[in-house]
């Protein structure tokens, strides 16, 4: 099944109802449309794996499947985040491996939604939502990873707007963006996080240079992004001048809070794939792991209704990123428990699927702000203890 | 009010204020017990008040029939006797084989104890023999020493299975949100302590081993919170064994936020004096009833490896269910 309709106005209004569009997307799925055939199968590369998942994304948009839960002002069909819940965990269940540089969706697009010049952002997102023009992010740098306000790529100000001179790293799925949403210094650097504005950045322009980082888990999603003088237009600012510190906190609350949601469907589904390999042995860690499983699920499914009613999440979406940390680890001791292969067979797609993802739950408690980060953070803002 | 905000639930205030230094049978008259749990499947804000309830008696160690009543719920319409007013809730002894405990001050009328296999055995209050369990803290327990194989009255087994797992949802729902309460209250006495303690020269809530401690154990409690929010939101309908889920987990992470606690504490908080042990007491003693987290969580793990992914929604509902 290659072709795909958009639905009808009546077929919309009926998939309103988030249980509505669950039941008719799960029974579009088991169609087994050609995108999600592709995005199903063992992913050997990084490349293999963005390529897939663009393509499911290109299906999603043009059935119409992906637009549900997005205004209509950015190409989306209305609804809220519990249709986009829906449609990532029905993706998993049906085998999707996960959301490649469309992560970003969920960490950076509500903010852009929120935060950004609806002019720009209305005329860029129906790109992003049909899987041509992806995002990253660009907030750490080298001398600046757990300590944000530190940051030291500069924006100073241009004919046109401004020219952003620096470097970023970590920044995941950068080298297939064509836009970055750029953290960068406007004010001087003991402004520390009072000075910083938030720019959305052309990939394609010149100056701007990616390296891809090629990891111990045998992919290469990571980049260092060096700007050399590039011009970005006025109209490319994200919230206010000088006003960046706001947007950051608002992509870190859906970065650490809702998105745990979207990324424990995928936990969830690599239990249920593990499960032929299960001995009695590892009870004990399957055990831990359906209980962190269990906690983030129940977690996370509440920052998305506290986000469905417009609340932001503030300092406790750290319980959420913890949580989550803590289950995509107690999950791979278990699937590395039951499942050795993973640590020494390089002949097996599936082994070295699973390996990369048993590997890369060791570094969950480092990206998107460390455990220690998190930590301090509820003992500071949530505990409010003395220092 | 969210899990997001700082704001308290007022239903967990109430139930504390009216528990807090008073007598727990009253405080569930003043708070018209008796009429809320009839309401339990039908209102929502009824079913809140009454797992705040619970809540809420762990946070200030009261003493109450109040799990014995709930779980004797699904007892109502038994007819004959005296009317059934308490459930027994069960625990595994390695030396004496099942117990059967009634928890709280004795109450007339006939206690339900649901035996597997065997159907439910009725006792009538005013002839049972009881052991007291006499533990600092703990929520009052009795051990059934009456012989429950001869009981005057009973329901069949027939009968008795449809009652059975909204017994021990039930039981595991209270249960879970009582050991939420308990740990709660000996994590504040940690915070407010490290923020006067000194050390150095300095309070030891500056010292960031000590704050991290004092962190993950919220994250701990957040956790039990979020899932015992969920299971009071979907009730009646619970997705499949999440009160086993749920109560595994208030076990694992209450425990470990009084540990973490009592590290914070010091060696003081070990002592028969400080009030540590009485709160550690309450969330070990709840444990035991009704399945350990430990035996829960192994049983979890059984059945989810024999289903060979049979059971996806094992431990949560498809985020479709929350639309409303």
């Amino acid at each position: 099944m290659s072709m795909s309709f958009a639905p009808t106005r009546a077929e919309r209004a009926e998939h309103l109802d988030v249980p509505a569009y669950t039941s008719a997307l799960d029974t579009w799925l088991s169609a087994r449309p050609d995108g999600l055939v592709g995005a199903t199968s063992p992913l050997a590369n990084t490349d293999s794996y963005m390529a897939a998942t663009r393509s499911l994304m290109h299906d999603l948009y043009s059935s119409g499947w992906s637009r549900y839960g997005w205004p209509e002002e950015v190409g989306g069909f209305g609804g809220s985040i519990l249709h986009r819940a829906a449609m990532w965990e029905l993706l998993a269940r049906h085998g999707v491996r996960g959301m490649a540089a469309f992560e970003h969706l969920e960490v950076l697009g509500p903010t852009l939604l929120a935060l950004g010049p609806s002019e720009f952002v209305s005329e860029v997102f129906p790109r992003f939502l049909d899987g041509t023009q992806t995002w990253a992010q660009g907030f750490s740098e080298p001398d600046s990873g757990s300590d944000l306000g530190g940051l030291r790529t500069r924006a100073v100000p241009s004919a046109g707007g401004y020219t952003l001179t620096g470097r970023k790293i970590w920044t995941s799925w950068a080298r297939f963006a064509r836009w970055c949403l750029v953290l960068a210094r406007t004010g001087p650097t003991e402004s520390r996080h009072r000075g910083i504005t938030a720019l959305m950045v052309d990939m394609t322009a010149p100056g701007v240079d990616v390296r891809s980082i090629s990891q111990s888990n045998g992919h290469d999603e990571l980049a260092e992004v060096t700007f050399d003088a590039v011009e970005v237009p006025g109209g490319r600012i994200l919230g206010d001048a000088d006003g960046g510190w706001k947007v950051a906190m608002h992509v870190l609350g859906h970065e650490r809070g809702t998105f745990a949601w979207f990324r424990q469907c995928f936990l969830q589904q690599t239990l249920l794939d593990s499960l032929p390999w299960s001995e009695p042995a590892a009870d004990g860690l399957l055990s831990e792991a359906i209980l962190d499983l269990a906690s983030v699920r129940a977690m996370s499914l509440a920052a998305l209704r506290a986000e469905h009613h417009g609340a932001l999440l503030g300092p406790r979406a750290a319980f959420t990123k913890l949580l989550l940390c803590d289950a995509e680890k107690s999950l791979y001791d278990w699937v590395l428990g039951t499942d050795p292969d993973l640590a020494v067979d390089p002949f097996d797609g599936a082994a070295l699927e699973r390996r990369a993802g048993y590997l890369f739950s060791r570094i969950v408690t480092v990206y998107g702000g460390s455990q220690q980060m998190q930590l301090d953070t509820i003992a500071k803002q949530v505990l409010k203890l003395p220092t | 009010m969210s899990l997001f905000d700082d704001l308290e639930d007022p239903l967990l205030e109430t139930a504390q204020m009216t528990l807090r230094g008073r007598d727990g049978q009253q405080a569930l008259g003043d708070l018209g017990w008796s009429e809320l749990l009839p309401m339990l499947d039908i209102d929502p804000e009824a079913r809140r008040a009454v797992f705040a309830f619970f809540r809420a008696q762990g946070r200030e160690l009261s003493v109450s029939n109040a799990l014995g009543q709930l779980m004797a719920l699904p007892y109502r319409d038994v007819s004959g006797g005296s009317g059934v007013t308490v459930s027994a809730a069960e625990r595994r002894s390695p030396r004496r084989g099942v117990q059967y405990l009634v928890v709280g001050p004795p109450a007339p009328g006939q206690i339900a104890v649901d035996r597997p296999g065997l159907g439910v055995s009725l006792l009538d209050a005013e002839t049972t023999a009881f052991r007291t369990v006499d533990l600092p803290g703990g929520p009052a327990l009795r051990e059934i020493e009456t012989d429950i194989d001869a009981p005057e009255t009973w329901i069949p087994e027939s009968e008795a299975l449809a009652r059975r797992s909204r017994r021990l949802q039930l039981g595991r729902l209270a249960a879970a949100h009582e050991i939420l309460g308990a740990s709660e209250a000996a994590f504040s006495v940690a915070v407010q302590h490290a923020g006067l303690r000194e050390q150095f020269g300095r309070p030891i809530a500056g010292f960031q081993a000590v704050r991290h401690l004092l962190a993950a154990a919220q994250v701990d409690l957040a956790a039990i919170e979020a899932l015992a929010t969920q299971a009071v939101d979907t009730y009646p309908e619970l997705p499949p064994l999440h009160d086993a889920v749920l109560k595994a987990v208030a076990g694992r992470n209450g425990r470990r936020a009084c540990e973490r606690s009592l590290q914070v504490l010091g060696a003081m908080g070990f002592t028969s004096e400080h009030s540590h042990h009485q709160h550690h007491n309450r969330v070990l003693t709840l444990d035991t009833l009704l399945g350990t987290s430990i035996e829960l969580a192994h049983r979890l793990a059984e059945a989810q490896r024999a289903s060979k992914g049979a059971l996806p929604d094992l431990s949560l509902p498809a985020a479709a269910d929350f639309a409303g």
